[in-house]
């Protein structure tokens, strides 16, 4: 073996060396649950009889797609994922671009949007439950003021999904606006100015110029929100139990009843990984799709 | 095509930092004017005005004779050449060329013809499906000129845009954008602090430095007859000798010229202008290329021997770096034919071109005036 492989070889070694430790974990801690989710959907696993005794071929996926609930929470989840990502995106790219030519203060706005994305989502909801609240809550209260009659924010079947968008936008929407903003803040300058000298005014210079550029970091930041998105637990734990009836009944929330209030592991499992094979199918539809606009 | 008229132009900044003062300048219609200095002396701010690109602080630009002021850079009717070329990165070449006649309305065919005549006279036509990405730095150069030809503008401006390119590119770019001026006829302002750029191109030079104008003339006459020692120093490589002394009489109405150990005997006839400055300190300054080999240091009226610290062998010249001896004096420049060899620590006898010499003021460092300029 001549000099350079050598040294390639003790490289490719020692890299290998200093990932183990991570590997190891990330297969621990991801891979492993994968798998065993995987093996246990295809088993009659019931947290009565937590065994692998009964091989059940493919039954618990039939049982979960013939499920109207499972269904219906599907549909429900699509809806939330729909309205949460674009209007954050709206609201997210609006915000940024307006913060982007922001010369002053700029620490001092940055500081007040990251304030909601720091916080836990169980702390969101709580504090939403508070303000949100029929009878007690500061927003009915605001209402009376402004003589509009009170909303039953979290009670109403039709209003409950909507509650928890708006709940989602007001922690997650900061997201947005940082991820787009370090995509603007990060777009050179020079190709402004030409299109300026060109006769570009601030539209046609956003068209042409900003969104084509700012394309592959909204790809992401859509991709990520999206992925995100579609696994909202937390809030609906908190402010509805997916409630009321089913008008929350977001598919992580489904999943997890059927798991640990059905106790029917196997199911869940089935219908973890009909979400999994979903949002994965998704995703790479819809990385192709906006890669090839850009 | 339309002249460029600055008229008493500043610019401060809202911090403060004041770039530009007082820049008055008249640039012709059709000419190729270098803006040149050393970095921060305000050219490319004075340039971005031009374009439009910055605001005017005070005073008034005239583009064909219109006050520009407050006129928006697209009603400007001029094309900029960017440093990095600010090409779009997301579009191909011929988008890029094209895009500019887009935005103002011009029609298909006539984008199309006038895309193609321009990629034809820079040879970028095998470019048109390309990206910048996919572009090398000279390739870049021609299509960020090319977008600027495309417009067929009253001028062009160009923030120098050679200094990406490697040397023997930026040679051959020097020449392809004389030719083009010389085809074109247009109005052209070229930012530059390549002091070879400004030489070989330009029709006027204008010197700046920390953001005024020091000197504007044509590229021999500035070279020849420079201000201040400021522009006797930047132009050329190696720039002029300039070196301290003192101004004495001599007999007959003669000076003697007196920097170290070097005693020049400046004869009456060129004596008359720097005779206010006898007995003063002053600058002497001394182009290398006035300095000749001497068999005999002493059949010349400038004779001088100097102690050789090194030589730098360029091919077509050996510039001789040498000691004249006495305290606080810079070792100096010497242009010596090309088989020319010294070791270092070697005597030399050189003669130097009276008729050359260059006197300064020391405490002002402007020019004295020269009773002789000849230029050779």
């Amino acid at each position: 073996m001549n000099q350079p492989s050598t040294i390639e070889a003790a490289d490719r070694r020692f890299g290998w060396f200093m990932s183990a430790p991570t590997l190891a974990l990330l297969l621990a801690v991801i891979l492993f649950p994968v798998f065993w989710a995987l093996f246990t959907s295809v088993h009659d696993y019931t947290l009565i009889a937590p065994n692998f005794d009964t091989f059940t071929g493919f039954r618990n996926y039939l049982t979960a797609i013939g499920d109207s609930q499972f269904r219906h929470s599907l549909w429900l989840t699509s809806l939330f994922v729909l309205g949460v990502v674009l209007i954050e995106f709206a609201i997210g790219f609006v915000v940024a671009l307006m913060l982007n030519s922001v010369v002053r203060f700029k620490p001092i706005y940055y500081g007040i949007l990251l304030c909601p994305l720091l916080m836990n989502p169980v702390i969101v909801g709580l504090i939403w439950r508070m303000f949100l609240h029929p009878s007690l809550g500061i927003v009915n209260y605001l209402l009376t003021v402004l003589s509009i009659a009170p909303v039953n924010w979290l009670g109403s079947t039709k209003v409950a999904i909507w509650t928890i968008v708006m709940v989602d936008i007001w922690h997650q929407v900061s997201f947005m606006i940082v991820l787009l903003l370090a995509g603007l803040s990060a777009l050179p300058k020079e190709p402004y100015e030409a299109a300026r000298v060109d006769g570009a005014g601030t539209f046609k210079a956003f068209r042409h110029i900003t969104l084509p550029l700012m394309w592959p970091v909204i790809i992401v930041t859509l991709l990520i929100r999206l992925i995100f998105a579609v696994k909202t637990y937390d809030l609906v734990y908190i402010m509805t139990r997916g409630g009321p009836g089913t008008a929350t009944d977001f598919v992580s929330y489904f999943i997890y009843r059927t798991a640990f209030v059905s106790l029917n592991v196997g199911e869940a499992s089935a219908m973890s990984a009909i979400l999994l094979a979903l949002i994965l199918l998704l995703t790479s539809y819809l990385y192709r799709y906006m890669r090839s606009l850009s | 095509m339309a002249s460029i008229t600055l008229k008493n132009i500043n610019k401060v900044y809202p911090n403060g930092v004041s770039a530009v003062h007082a820049v008055s300048l008249d640039i012709k219609d059709g000419e190729f004017m270098i803006l040149l200095g050393p970095s921060g002396c305000g050219k490319s701010t004075t340039l971005r005005m031009i374009a439009g690109l910055e605001t005017i602080t005070s005073g008034e630009l005239l583009i064909g004779g219109r006050q520009v002021n407050d006129v928006d850079p697209a009603q400007r009717d001029i094309a900029i050449v960017f440093q990095n070329y600010a090409l779009y990165p997301h579009m191909t070449v011929l988008n890029n060329l094209s895009f500019g006649l887009k935005l103002r309305g011009v029609a298909a065919d006539e984008i199309s013809r006038r895309v193609k005549r321009t990629a034809s006279m820079l040879g970028i036509e095998s470019l048109f499906d390309r990206r910048p990405s996919q572009l090398s730095g000279g390739q870049r150069q021609r299509v960020a000129l090319g977008r600027a030809l495309v417009r067929e503008p009253q001028a062009f401006l160009l923030d120098e845009p050679l200094s990406n390119l490697d040397a023997k590119l930026r040679a051959a770019m020097r020449t392809e954008l004389i030719k083009l001026h010389r085809s074109l006829g247009t109005t052209i302002v070229h930012v530059t602090h390549d002091q070879v750029e400004a030489m070989t191109m330009g029709e006027r030079i204008c010197i700046m430095k920390d953001g005024e104008i020091v000197q504007v003339g044509q590229p021999m006459e500035v070279y020849h007859n420079p201000v201040n020692t400021f522009v006797a120093g930047f132009l050329a490589s190696p720039p002029m000798n300039l070196l301290p002394g003192r101004l004495e009489a001599a007999r007959n109405g003669t000076i003697k010229a007196i920097t170290g150990s070097l005693c020049i005997l400046i004869p009456e006839s060129q004596a008359k202008g720097f005779l206010s400055h006898v007995g003063r300190s002053v600058t002497l300054g001394l182009r290398p290329e006035d300095f000749h080999l001497s068999d005999n240091a002493a059949t010349h009226t400038a004779s001088l021997v100097v102690e050789a610290v090194t030589t730098e062998i360029l091919g077509p010249e050996v510039v001789l770096v040498a000691s004249l001896g006495g305290e606080n004096v810079p070792e100096i420049h010497a242009r010596m034919p090309r088989n020319f060899r010294a070791v270092p620590g070697e005597q030399v006898h050189l003669h130097f071109d009276i008729s050359q010499i260059q006197i300064f003021d020391s405490s002002t460092s402007r020019a004295l005036p020269r009773s002789v300029t000849k230029a050779p």
